[in-house]
């Protein structure tokens, strides 16, 4: 009896220490399907893995998988369920670190791409890439020393969303595509003055200010050091903030306020965002979590007026998402996940995922039509415009630095908005850590 | 044991020695290395974890802290290069600042308001439990609760506590979390709040050993309330005062959760502590070189603290 007790509890210890360590990694070790053998697609069955995250309430993943097996009937997509957040990125890393990651992987947005690629993580897919519709977008911005290492598959682009029944309420007219960042600041002003509701929302993520200063600053760039072109933009939302034309940045952050909730149940007449906010508030003017109200979206205010007026194309920012091929993959699977690449860019996967709301990378006039045929979209043509019309600049260009800046400028970000700092020390700081931290400049 | 007695019965020819010692001591040996086995079974489940998960990785730590390991392939060997890097980088700096910055006032509001709710609680007192049980309760809260609540709480135009401070007649209330002056100040007030209900229930474990005798024995010297409690309890609690403050020393220097869903460091970098640092330059910026290095001078900190302590501790004992 002695004897047998020390023997029982090293075995359960065992036991449990090696469920234990092997529970994390068996559920996202790839299938292993019997692959094909010959280097062009051929008829034998090929089973792919692919990362999603959130996949009970993201439905893009699943959505394309079963788009493509429906033309290819001899390939299974499965799907590995990670993370979603920033977790997702620490999860892929660890996982293609450890050798156990999918066989093709999502690039959720462009901050870490430089990371994976510049790390062998990622397939060469130039050739991919090289046969895509030239009308799908952001397709240039996986590209490294000539090289492209990933395709997108869906690019939201920003918006500004608007609250016709307040703005009618107001007296005051609608956003008609000619508006510059200034007309926009004035409008805020106006309404806030008419309603009882303020004239706008801008979230408290970086974003916010920092992604348009970016993209429509004549020379702004990243990995020069110099961020004085941030200064105008940031005057306007200290402007909109001092005049309680928008939320101050201390109540939006210390109240948790979602910009969901803002504009959805009126708090604000006005919302830039990302287009993926059209699903979600679709489907929460449904469920009743946010009001009935007519709402429209318009191009993102511009820096001037040379690209506004719906004769020009409007500059905006949005970082696509891409799908990328794990280089451990079974050599006979490369042809079949090459294909799925093709696939998802092109315009079978565009038509998928504009079908469930998912704005694609691909906008042709057949996937706007599928688009703005669901149930509850606006139909007005300004909104069709401000949807598929847009030139879009990366929110984290490729590059070395990319991380290190972006974490830099978010503490820029918080020091100016909370007015901890004045824009100007704010910036000067910002220039000395890109400096002292990433040797720029 | 039963071979010993088979060969004794069955003696053969040979010396007619009694049992030999041999095979006892040999039986004892046996009996030593059962016991070892029994014992290292018994804590061979938590040293396989910690192990696995702790000691591992912290050895590897020191390793990658002299190179500049970057996840995806071999870790390059840079010498002291990191070392060097955390000399000249201003950020570094700051995070060192705003840690010692914490550690000072945290460390002793947490001992003195701990001590002091653990002296109010010892008495028999009607519900005493239940207070015990309120103290106690924000340590295991969820720290994303607390941190929302207490940053609605802070909130700088809307909130309870500047809406109470202008009832007083406070002219310009701090801007707590969203201003770079107050910001750490605000997380302090609220780790000292999170942690006081946790060490109070260590220094009530400590009062419970201080005999009443000393106290009848003072009290009929004539010592009065404060006399008693400086040369009765304190001397008595020295044990758990020690214990209590080397595990809120460390327990300070590492100060990661609470900040991270907090401030996120920010306003600017008003709230970025060294642990939030090893986690921005690892985890966000893959540096993990560079990220290991931090994380070895932030164990440093804390061990040649620690031992300073026990050293001082010592002196004080002798």
């Amino acid at each position: 009896m002695k004897r047998t007790i020390p023997a029982v509890g090293l075995a359960a210890a065992l036991a449990l220490t090696l469920t234990a360590c092997g529970g994390d990694t068996t559920d996202e070790t790839p299938s292993t399907g019997d692959g094909g053998t010959t280097e062009e697609m051929g008829d034998e069955p090929v089973t792919l893995s692919l990362a999603g995250w959130s996949l009970s309430t993201t439905p893009e993943f699943q959505a394309l998988a079963d788009a493509f097996n429906e033309e290819h009937p001899n390939v299974t997509v499965e799907l590995a369920e990670y993370s979603a957040g920033d977790d997702y990125d620490t999860q892929m890393i660890a996982d293609l670190a450890g050798g156990t990651a999918p066989d093709i992987y999502v690039q959720k947005n462009l901050r870490n791409f430089y990371t994976y690629a510049d790390g062998q993580q990622l397939l060469d897919v130039s050739d991919v890439a090289a046969g895509l519709d030239p009308a799908t977008g952001g397709v240039d911005f996986y590209e490294m020393d000539g090289a492209s290492y990933a395709v997108p598959y869906r690019q939201d682009a920003w918006l500004l969303f608007y609250n016709k029944d307040l703005f009618a309420e107001a007296g005051i007219d609608e956003p008609d595509g000619s508006w510059t960042w200034d007309d926009y600041v004035d409008t805020a002003k106006e309404l806030s003055d008419e309603l009882d509701a303020k004239g706008t929302y801008q979230h408290s993520w970086q974003s916010v200010v920092q992604g348009f200063a970016l993209a429509q600053s004549e020379g702004a760039a990243l990995d020069t050091g110099d961020y004085s072109w941030l200064a105008p933009y940031y005057e306007r939302s200290l402007d909109l903030q001092e005049s309680g034309a928008q939320e101050s940045f201390g109540t939006v952050t210390t109240n948790s306020l979602s910009y969901q909730a803002q504009f959805g149940t009126q708090e604000a007449a006005m919302l830039p965002m990302g287009s993926w906010y059209v699903a979600t508030l679709i489907a929460q003017q449904e469920s009743g979590e946010a009001d009935e109200f007519e709402w429209g979206m318009a191009p993102i205010p511009q820096a001037d007026a040379s690209t506004t007026g719906t004769d020009a194309t409007p500059v905006t920012f949005g970082d696509p998402t891409g799908l990328g091929i794990n280089p451990a993959i079974d050599e006979d699977k490369i042809s079949a996940a090459k294909e799925f690449l093709s696939f998802a860019a092109g315009e079978g996967g565009a038509d998928a995922l504009a079908g469930i709301g998912i704005t694609p990378a691909l906008l042709s006039d057949t996937v706007v039509d599928t688009y703005f045929a669901l149930d509850g979209v606006p139909t007005d043509d300004l909104s069709a415009f401000a949807f598929s019309t847009h030139d879009t600049r990366p929110e984290n260009p490729v590059s070395e630095t990319t991380a290190v800046v972006q974490n830099i400028l978010g503490d820029a970000h918080s020091a100016i908005m909370s007015e901890s700092d004045s824009i100007e020390d704010a910036l000067a700081e910002a220039s000395d850590r890109a400096a002292n931290e990433a040797g720029i400049g | 044991m039963a071979t010993t007695a088979v060969d004794q019965t069955h003696g053969g020819p040979g010396p007619s020695v009694p049992a030999p010692p041999r095979p006892r001591r040999r039986s004892r040996s046996r009996l030593a290395l059962r016991n070892t086995l029994i014992g290292w079974s018994f804590i061979l489940p938590n040293f396989l974890g910690f192990g696995l998960l702790t000691l591992i990785p912290v050895l590897a730590l020191f390793y990658l802290s002299f190179t500049s390991w970057n996840v995806f392939g071999a870790a390059e060997w840079v010498g002291l290069e990191n070392f060097q890097r955390l000399l000249g980088d201003g950020s570094y700096h700051t995070a060192l600042f705003n840690t010692l910055y914490y550690g000072v006032f945290h460390i002793p509001l947490t001992l003195v308001s701990s001590l002091g709710l653990a002296l109010l609680l010892n008495r028999r007192l009607r519900g005493v439990a239940f207070f015990r049980t309120v103290a106690f309760l924000p340590y295991i809260t969820s720290i994303v609760a607390i941190a929302a609540v207490w940053n609605m709480l802070f909130s700088p135009e809307f909130g309870p506590i500047n809406q109470f401070l202008g009832a007083l007649g406070v002219q310009n209330p701090p801007g707590w979390t969203t201003s770079a002056d107050w910001s750490m100040p605000a997380v302090i007030i609220v780790s000292v709040w999170r942690d006081m209900g946790y060490y109070m229930l260590l220094f009530l474990a400590g009062l419970q050993t201080v005999p009443g005798e000393l106290y009848e024995a003072a009290r009929v010297d004539g010592a009065g309330a404060w006399s008693r409690f400086r040369n009765v309890t304190l001397p008595c609690l020295r044990p758990t005062t020690f214990f209590v403050t080397v595990l809120l020393t460390i327990g300070s220097f590492k100060i990661f959760d609470l900040i991270l869903v907090m401030t996120d460091g920010g306003p600017g970098q008003s709230t970025l502590v060294l642990s939030q640092y090893i986690f921005d330059k690892g985890f966000v910026e893959s540096q993990y070189g560079y990220s290991s290095a931090v994380a070895v001078s932030l164990f440093a900190i804390c061990l040649t603290v620690t031992i300073f302590q026990f050293v001082w501790n010592k002196r004080r004992d002798a």
